[in-house]
């Protein structure tokens, strides 16, 4: 809304359109249209591979011998038949229901074992999250109070750092020092809360190193404000300033961030139970990748880009509800 | 200037440094990988069965693994491969994104909005799960690997490339060029695209080590290059088995990768923000600690590098320029104000006392330092100010100096005894809260009120004092500027300070509007008997409300005297020109404005002699020898003037060093 030149006394009730709920019901609506477009491309996955897939799994099932009718028998049975339009309906309809199809693997139904796995990845995924937000904001505060600009330099190279060592080898390293050379934590599997420490700090590690520098830098930016200077101004304490002034003003960049690191926890996750032979959803993508197992893909897909949006959205959401501006009708 | 303008250079050159250090990694992958095949001591595929997992030293500079191979050809082949995906990917985005960006930036319309959507989509989309995704259909290998990366690749030079030619386009070089009759391959070809090809390449810096990234975690997951041929994720996954054994072998591959990665962060960080620290009010006080000069009769205490004080005028002392002794304390005396940033002062040696009740309007134009000296004191500049003087605010419980105050006796005296109202009454507020929450904060922060009651009245009462009783619920963003300097002024009262000082309170405001801010203040000062310290450069704004005019040049009061007399027998011809220069509806039409002639002063030091020589009609010789001193031209009336019949014309003998333009 902008500012009215006319000078008045009278001021009305806020615009209705400002409101948090119908801000997040806009968002909501987007959402939909959204994870259509996760749906197309989930689908399109399968137009991508090479060669006739119907081919091959009847190849796969009868051997060689396999008939042109036994190749139509297989792809009418996996729906790939019809145009293409009629195809993704049924996809799509089949996905509302919950049925990915079978796993060309296991001959397993993809959503089951997805359900099996889900957990240990939300899990994964949550604590490395958490523990990686919570360091990354410390550090990134840290860094902006610092005094000395050689502290300073020492925080930002930490943060660096952190984002940039590859986790597979921070993991072997982890490995090496605390489980095999000094004991202290099993080297793998996934069994007493021992276990979780290395999953969790390999995963949090890149997470925080990323937040922690754009942490830095956007408070630094909302420090620097005239509102920051009034409330010096008003006898407020470099506290409360830091944390109730300059922090929600630099929600934008540092939700917006913390949503892409999102996308960045679940490759970490594949990475991660691999390293530590989790039985999650990383593990399990990566295996279909490497048997190129269709319908798991396309159920690791749909899994990562659902969590990945509702990531996204989350982030949007909470921007809202801290800055009134986001909320406001454009 | 010429020394402010230094002092940039430095920071300038060491940032330089600091970006060319970052780029030293990149640039050594690049050279390593490009000279690969010269380097490498031996054949990187070569097992040699007989000389398997030996220690770095000897034949073997980095050890062998353990099928025999050399660590160090190795590491230079996977270097190699690393970079040739690495370049082939970026070429690949690059050209994808700029031809995608250019043209949707250029034909605009749908297909801008449907590529907009597109890189949200493909920017959102972790690289590595869709290059995963991709090799899950299409089966691993070099050029499934780089076409999956580019797939998500491009989405960011498409952003950059379409926000150079938006730019391009909103100016008038290319309707100038569209006018002259050039094709529209010619204006894409020869003036679009090559302005969308700088920024893209130094985003390409710092995603290398993205892409590089990438290409090693799929090798690690068995999905990337494909054996024998050497890659770092892949050299760590076989490394795994012999972690405790051969530790040669989990190192140089894990640092190359860390290494490339941390440097294009680097060169990333330092490209687009640096590290800067922004000035802030935030860090006053903590970062520099100010000083309290020792005595009175300290003659120079701002912080003049001894190579200035050469040239500079030598600064008056502060018991020449102290302020007349007047009846009755004053509630807040400032004495020999200097504020400098850099070697550069801004404040020189200036002195005012206000009365309790008493509106004193600082006047002067942009650079004058008449805000530098009413935030000053108040340690309000940010940490690139230097302050020094004394600042002295009289309270019931006594008197404190605010310069060198520790912080905690400020934070007492801030919005309890001083309050502030600050010119841009939108950045003032914090934009993330309501009317009613910063009221309230302010209420809190000043001990008037502390329980929900008792706030919730005050601020009924302050909203209502200054007009607004439905205010509290609206955002400042949906306010009017007058509307919300009203809130200032309520935020700014929250404590009923006995000091006010308003920085500009209605220079963004139109004439009415300005009428009722004054009014409100003037309202405080009837109410409460508080002083006012109002900064303006508007000399309407000064008849209208002040008792006492302080007029700021340079840096330096050149006259001070109560309202009616500055305003109407102005000494100074600084201020007579000023006032000349009034535009008056009552002249005949087509009559000219009267201007004062040549720039405004740079600042105290900057001119030898008296600051306004350069530009004053009545200027002599000696004008140019010293700063004039404030001499009385009338009851409580100063003026800095040698020609005024009063002055002293005294010319010290002084050093004579460089001369100064």
């Amino acid at each position: 809304m902008p500012a009215s030149t006319t000078p008045g006394r009278a001021v009305g009730a806020p615009r209705t359109g400002a409101t948090v709920a119908g801000f997040l019901l806009r968002r909501a609506a987007g959402l939909v249209m959204v994870l259509l477009a996760l749906s197309v491309m989930t689908f399109a996955l399968a137009q991508l591979a090479p060669g006739d897939p119907a081919r091959a799994v009847a190849v796969d099932r009868i051997g060689d011998a396999a008939t042109a009718e036994d190749i139509e028998t297989v792809r009418a049975e996996l729906g790939l038949d019809g145009p293409v339009a009629e195809q993704y309906l049924r996809f799509l309809g089949n996905a509302l229901t919950g049925d990915l199809g079978e796993s060309y693997r296991t001959g397993q139904p993809v959503t089951a074992e997805l359900a099996d796995r889900v957990p240990v990845t939300l899990w994964l995924a949550a604590l490395g999250g958490g523990l990686g937000v919570a360091l990354g904001l410390a550090l990134g505060l840290a860094s902006v109070r610092a005094r000395g600009r050689f502290v300073r330099g020492m925080l930002r190279t930490v943060g660096l750092t952190a984002s940039a060592v590859p986790p597979f080898w921070l993991g072997y390293l982890l490995v090496l020092y605390l489980a095999l050379t000094l004991g202290l934590v099993p080297t793998g599997g996934m069994a007493g809360p021992g276990t979780w420490l290395l999953p969790t700090v390999v995963l949090a590690l890149p997470v925080a190193g990323v937040l922690s520098r754009v942490v830095a830098v956007t408070v630094a930016d909302a420090l620097a404000a005239p509102h920051i200077q009034a409330a010096v101004a008003r006898g407020a304490s470099p506290r409360r300033i830091l944390l109730r002034e300059a922090l929600p003003n630099a929600a934008g960049p540092v939700l917006t961030v913390a949503g892409f690191t999102v996308a960045g926890l679940l490759v970490g996750t594949v990475i991660v139970e691999q390293i530590f032979g989790w039985p999650g959803v990383g593990d399990y993508f990566a295996q279909a990748v490497a048997a190129r197992d269709l319908p798991a893909l396309q159920g690791g897909v749909a899994y990562f880009g659902f969590a990945i949006v509702a990531a996204n959205a989350a982030a949007d959401a909470l921007h809202g509800l801290v800055d009134p501006r986001v909320r406001s009708v454009r | 200037m010429i020394r402010r303008q230094r002092g940039a250079g430095t920071a300038l050159s060491r940032r330089r440094r600091r970006t060319m250090a970052a780029a030293v990694p990149l640039v050594g992958f690049v050279l390593l990988g490009l000279s690969a095949p010269w380097l490498m001591p031996y054949d990187p595929t070569a097992n040699d069965l007989a000389a398997t997992l030996q220690a770095p030293g000897g034949e073997h500079l980095l050890g062998t693994d353990q099928l025999g191979r050399d660590q160090l050809s190795r590491l230079l082949q996977a270097a190699r491969i690393s970079l040739t995906v690495t370049a082939a990917v970026l070429l690949l985005s690059i050209t994808l994104g700029v031809v995608l960006g250019v043209t949707a930036g250029y034909v605009g319309r749908a297909f801008d909005r449907m590529l907009v959507g597109l890189v949200d989509i493909a920017m959102a989309a972790p690289a590595l799960l869709v290059a995963l995704a991709v090799i899950g259909v299409r089966g691993p290998g070099t050029e499934n690997i780089v076409l999956a990366l580019a797939l998500t690749g491009w989405a960011p030079y498409a952003r950059i490339a379409r926000a150079q030619v938006r730019g391009a386009r909103s100016g008038v070089h290319l309707d100038a060029l569209r006018v002259l009759g050039a094709p529209r391959r010619r204006i894409v070809g020869r003036h679009l695209l090559p302005a969308t090809i700088g920024p893209c390449l130094v985003y390409a810096s710092t995603d290398l080590g993205v892409i590089v990234l990438a290409v090693a975690s799929l090798s690690f997951l068995g999905l990337g290059v494909p054996p024998p041929d050497a890659e770092w994720g892949a050299m760590l996954v076989e490394a795994r088995p012999f972690l405790d054994s051969a530790w040669w072998l989990a190192y140089p591959p894990g640092i190359a990768i860390t290494a490339v990665v941390l440097a294009a962060n680097l060169l990333g960080e330092n490209l687009t923000t640096g590290d800067r620290a922004r000035p802030s009010a935030f860090f006053v006080g903590r970062r520099v600690p100010r000083r309290r000069p020792k005595s009175a009769g300290a003659s120079v205490n701002a912080p003049v590098p001894a190579g200035a004080s050469v040239n500079a005028p030598v600064p008056a002392g502060p018991a020449a320029d102290r302020a007349e002794p007047t009846k009755g304390s004053a509630v807040f005396e400032v004495q020999a104000l200097n504020v400098s940033y850099g070697d550069q002062r801004v404040v020189a040696d200036m002195s005012l006392r206000l009365a309790p009740g008493e509106i004193l309007a600082l006047v002067g134009e942009s650079g004058s330092g008449k805000s530098s000296s009413a935030l000053g004191p108040l340690g309000l500049l940010g940490p690139s100010a230097r302050v020094s003087g004394s600042a002295l605010l009289r309270t019931p419980a006594g008197a404190l100096d605010l310069i060198g105050a520790p912080e905690t006796a400020l934070r007492q005296i801030y919005g309890r005894e001083i309050g502030v109202v600050f010119q841009d009454s939108l950045a003032a507020l914090n934009p993330l809260r309501t009317v009613g929450a910063s009221l309230d904060q302010a209420i809190r922060l000043s001990g008037f009120a502390t329980d929900r009651a008792a706030v919730r009245l005050r601020r009924a009462s302050l909203l209502d004092a200054v007009g607004l009783p439905d205010a509290a619920p609206r955002y400042p963003h949906q306010l009017s500027g007058g509307i919300r300097q009203r809130v200032q002024l309520a935020i700014a009262v929250a404590g009923r300070p006995r000091l006010l000082i308003a920085d500009e309170p209605t220079s963004a405001l139109d004439v009415t509007v300005q009428a009722d801010i004054l009014d409100l203040l003037r309202r405080y000062r009837d109410q409460t008997g508080a002083a006012i310290l109002l900064v303006t450069h508007d000399l309407a704004v000064v008849a209208e409300i002040a008792d006492t005019v302080a007029v700021a040049y340079a840096g330096r009061i050149i006259e001070h005297g109560p309202a009616h007399r500055v305003l109407t027998r102005p000494d100074h011809p600084y201020t007579q020109g000023l006032l000349a220069a009034v535009p008056d509806l009552a002249v005949a039409p087509g009559t000219r404005f009267v201007t004062l002639p040549g720039a405004p002063g740079a600042g105290p030091d900057s001119v030898e002699g008296c600051p306004f020589g350069p530009r004053c009609h009545l200027v002599q010789p000696g004008c140019s020898a010293e700063v004039p001193e404030l001499d009385p031209v009338g009851e409580a009336h100063r003026s800095r003037c040698v020609r005024h019949p009063s002055a002293r014309v005294a010319v010290r003998p002084r050093p004579r060093g460089g001369a100064r333009a």
